[in-house]
């Protein structure tokens, strides 16, 4: 052990090695204290804090050794260089999976902390569970030390990959992990609940915890799809790719089981349903994890993985977690208590429990997608993976019944309701809803009849949700209408995902420079290159030109990593409320210059031949003026010089002209041959008395301009998209704030229906 | 209550369909990896692999297409041409191997790709190929010759001929009057 520990950096080995110890410690103090020991809570609480002191002190020791461009650590050697901006030289911490385990670490700790004190009585029982889940992380920690050091320090670091060389690098991943983290806590609720054997409790304390988790991931998700959107010129914000999906399958999940939950509360039924479901959530993320990480889906991912090693810890990991849950859920099944009233049909129990179904199987549709390559490879010779179209296709039908349901929710009532009574209710946001489709159905000129219905129906989500909050918020009822709210969002947001992508219009356009390109109604112009400005890489400026009159300027970026040699492209996003537009630049041409055969220097008299064509030059032949004096009034100078071409025994004079003035400006115009080819005077040595001559057999000597090509695409209200997740987010927010100051009076509820039934 | 266990009913007959709907989906929208000459045989849509024949590589920037040469490494001498109908991945020419998802265009006589996966030997984990790419105009950032490339990218990214002229010129302005004759 201790040859092992001699490669490891010494700071963060034994920082490391504490959070192991105190981790036991405090695993060890709730075991005793769920024996009945008394004083052995304080003993885990402590032992608790230390852990968290210790994986913080390894974060630290970690970020000091970024900081430092320490490159004797291997992995700061591996993920940061000399060049890299400061704010880069820490978001490193997070490029490489070691890293990214331990913040991931990190924040499962520090989350325990709050996590335990509104746990009330069954702490002791989920902070056991909680420890055991970051016990698996830890292992992984343990076998890919992010502190193993190098036999000795290289001077330069290999560099930060280029794409990820970017701000919200410094922000998405760590929101993400904080997502991750989060997912273990319904879970250890769930699992302590069963092996305790009492389940009542359990959904109230866990429900905020879910529903938090769901906002922190649902705002990294955002800022992911923003990042792709905005900088890696991925032209959408959602590629199905499956590290995306790693994070939407959990996402998705906590929405399912933030329902049962929430029937669970009002209805008192579905108990072993949202057990399992919280058991499924934090599975979900192992197998996430799994899936990205392990190097099998290699082959199919835009996002290229490295196997590590780690698939057979992450299996058993996966398989430990799977073995626990479903085993305790069998062990108990028939001793959990749960109601069995059932929900009339017309109802809004029913119609939440359908909604719900529906977003599990597109849940389930999305896992399945995402394993294609695991699943195929069970009936092909090869694995395959389905493209993004079967994700597209098959939520589409399960997005309409759940508009359609999400319309219906907020006028319906526990109990049953007459058809014709609920119809009455629904007439003002109904009528509503259609205007607001034909508004932007008309103005994006929606065809299909398919397309039209979803716009409806995803409309009519939206204005019925909001006349139920604003109905609510006038009675004062504001802070309940989280989830009214959140289904606001979700209309929008299926407004915006239908016009942006359905009615999107791209085009690939060559620019040359200055002159104006048409395109629709716009008039694109490529007006110059800008070189590198220090941070701000080289750009292309771009104007457009609306036929309304609205025009900008768009600087896409393109530019070659320094490091790499990769060649790095930014889009330019021009955000306006009814149509963003995108220019994404796919290559540049840099001006050609003259095309010639052949240039040489040629002293006064001197010839020089080029296969059967014979160039003298003659003599120069000057303006009457002063070539200074010229230059001092910044009028061009031009040299003049006579020429002799002999061609197939044909000889001819020519007069050819260098131009320049004192701008730098150079201009030499080709001068056609009577016999076939083009000379021109490129250049002069005032010191010799040479100049230069160029030919070109061809006569075509025309230089071209510098061209720009780019994809110029126009995405209707993609804006709504955003705003959807935003409300989204916000009723996300307002229901956590909700519960969490419910679940502060679980136990003194309990109290008090146990005495009262003493 | 026989209402409500015919809706039962009716609700698992609809998710029965559904799951038809989308295991139909499913294997249509898989995309195999096959052989060369299975990708030209079949209609659907499939995955080939290969390495990138040398100089193979043009870019059409009218139609935005990007047309190269892939060379099967296990059978040597058997190539596929395709056309890409996008941008040029970054890193193109650095590939060790290039995955194309997309059909056989039989009037074209090449596979038509709409995705590209490039696997480059990077010393990065997690690197995410870029979609987003470029053309001809960098065409020898990444390559072998790189460096020199790169040197002449930028304001002066003309030729380098025509830039030694300008700046033969240019170092020389004050004693232009020389050669007055």
């Amino acid at each position: 052990m201790l040859d092992a520990l001699t490669h490891l950096y010494l700071p963060g080995a034994v920082t490391m090695w504490c959070a192991v110890l105190f981790a036991l410690a405090a695993l060890w103090g709730y075991s005793k204290s769920l024996g009945g020991d008394p004083t052995a809570l304080t003993f885990a609480r402590r032992g608790y804090r230390f852990y968290v002191l210790s994986v913080a002190m390894a974060c630290v020791v970690l970020v000091i050794c970024l900081w430092r461009r320490d490159f004797r650590i291997e992995y700061v050697y591996q993920y940061s260089g000399l060049d890299l901006a400061s704010h880069f030289q820490v978001a490193a911490f997070w490029a490489g999976q070691k890293g990214s385990f331990l913040i991931w670490l990190m924040w499962s700790a520090a989350i325990g902390i709050p996590l335990a004190r509104t746990a009330g009585r069954s702490e002791a029982s989920v902070m056991w569970v909680y420890l055991l889940t970051q016990m698996g992380l830890i292992l992984i920690l343990a076998k890919n030390n992010p502190f193993v050091m190098l036999p000795e320090a290289p001077a330069d670091g290999a560099g930060l990959n280029p794409l990820l060389q970017d701000d919200w690098m410094v922000i998405h991943p760590p929101v993400m992990f904080i997502g991750y983290a989060a997912t273990a806590i319904p879970y250890s609720f769930a699992i302590a609940a069963l092996w305790r054997g009492d389940t009542k409790n359990w959904a109230a304390r866990a429900f905020p915890w879910t529903l938090a988790g769901f906002l922190v991931l649902g705002t990294a998700i955002l800022m992911g799809g923003y990042w792709a959107y905005k900088t890696l010129g991925w032209g959408g914000y959602w590629g199905w790719d499956p590290v995306e999906n790693a994070s939407l399958i959990p996402w998705l999940v906590g929405v399912v089981l933030i329902h049962g939950l929430y029937l669970e509360k009002t209805r008192k039924r579905y108990r072993r349903l949202n057990l399992l479901l919280a058991c499924f959530l934090f599975l979900s993320v192992l197998y996430g994890t799994f899936l990205t990480r392990s190097g099998v889906l290699a082959d199919f991912s835009v996002h290229s993985f490295v196997d590590l090693g780690l698939s057979a810890w992450l299996v058993g990991i996966m398989g430990f977690h799977a073995f626990l849950s479903f085993g305790l859920l069998a062990y108990r099944w028939r001793s959990i208590e749960t109601d069995t009233n059932e929900d009339p049909v017309f109802s809004r129990g029913t119609a939440l429990v359908l909604s719900t179904i529906a977003v599990g199987v597109s849940t389930l549709l999305v896992t399945i997608g995402t394993s294609s390559p695991l699943i195929t490879r069970w009936f092909m010779d090869n694995p395959a993976q389905v493209g993004p179209e079967f994700y597209n296709t098959t939520n589409m039908p399960l997005a309409l019944v759940i508009a359609l349901l999400l319309a219906a929710i907020p006028f319906l009532t526990w109990k049953e309701i007459a058809p014709k009574e609920l119809a009455k209710k629904l007439v003002p946001s109904l009528v509503a809803a259609v205007v607001v489709a034909a508004a932007v159905g008309l103005s994006i000129q929606m065809e299909e009849v398919f397309h039209w219905l979803m716009l409806l129906l995803g409309a009519w989500a939206l204005t019925s949700n909001l006349h139920k909050v604003v109905d609510m918020a006038r009675s004062g009822g504001l802070a309940s209408t989280g989830g009214y709210l959140a289904h606001v969002g979700v209309g929008i947001m299926m407004i915006g995902v239908l016009s942006s992508s359905a009615y999107d219009m791209s085009h690939k356009v060559t620019l040359p420079q200055n002159e104006p390109v048409r395109i629709d109604d716009l008039s694109l112009t490529f007006q110059r290159f800008i070189p590198r400005q220090g941070r701000i890489k080289e750009r292309m400026e771009v104007l457009v030109e609306r036929d309304n009159g609205f025009s900008y300027l768009a600087y896409p970026k393109l530019f070659v990593n320094d490091r790499t040699k990769q060649l790095m492209a930014n889009p330019d996003v021009e955000k306006t409320i009814f149509q963003d537009f995108y220019i994404s630049p796919i290559q540049y041409e840099p001006a050609e210059p003259m095309k010639v055969d052949e240039r040489f220097m040629l002293a006064k008299g001197e010839s020089a031949a080029i296969g059967d064509v014979e160039i003298r030059f003659l003599d120069f032949e000057m303006q009457g003026h002063d070539a200074g004096m010229q230059l001092a009034a910044g009028r061009p100078v031009e040299v003049g010089a006579r020429l002799e071409v002999t061609q197939q025994g044909q000889k001819e004079d020519v007069r050819a002209i260098y131009r320049f003035d004192q701008a730098g400006r150079v201009d030499s115009p080709p001068v056609a041959l009577a016999s076939s080819g083009a000379v021109a005077l490129t250049g002069l040595d005032p010191s010799t008395g040479e100049v230069q001559v160029a030919f070109s057999a061809s006569g075509d000597m025309s230089p071209a301009p510098p061209r720009l090509s780019v994809d110029i695409t126009r995405k209707p209200l993609i804006i709504l998209v955003w705003y959807g997740l935003y409300v989204i987010l916000a009723g996300g927010f307002l229901s956590t704030w909700k519960r969490f100051r419910q679940s502060d009076r679980v136990d003194e509820i309990d109290d008090r229906i146990a005495a009262a039934g003493a | 209550m026989k209402n409500k266990s015919s809706l039962y009913f009716f609700g698992a007959a609809l998710l029965v369909v559904f799951a038809g709907f989308s295991y139909s989906k499913f294997t249509e929208a898989l995309t195999p990896y096959v052989s060369y000459e299975e990708a030209i045989a079949t209609p659907r849509s499939v995955q080939v692999a290969g390495g990138l024949e040398k100089d193979t590589h043009s870019y059409d920037s009218d139609l935005g297409n990007l047309h190269f040469t892939l060379v099967d490494p296990e059978h040597a001498g058997k190539t596929l041409k395709v056309r890409y109908e996008g941008i040029k991945p970054a890193n193109f020419e650095d590939a060790i191997s290039i995955v194309a998802i997309g059909k056989w265009d039989s009037q074209a006589e090449e596979f038509a790709a709409h995705d590209l996966l490039v696997k480059c030997p990077s010393k990065y984990q997690g690197v995410e190929d870029y979609e987003a790419g470029d053309g001809d105009g960098y065409k020898s950032y990444g390559s072998g010759e790189s460096a020199e490339g790169y040197k002449s990218y930028g304001s002066e990214a003309s030729a380098s001929e025509g830039y030694e002229a300008k700046k033969s010129f240019e170092t020389e302005t004050a004693p232009v009057t020389a050669p007055s004759v």
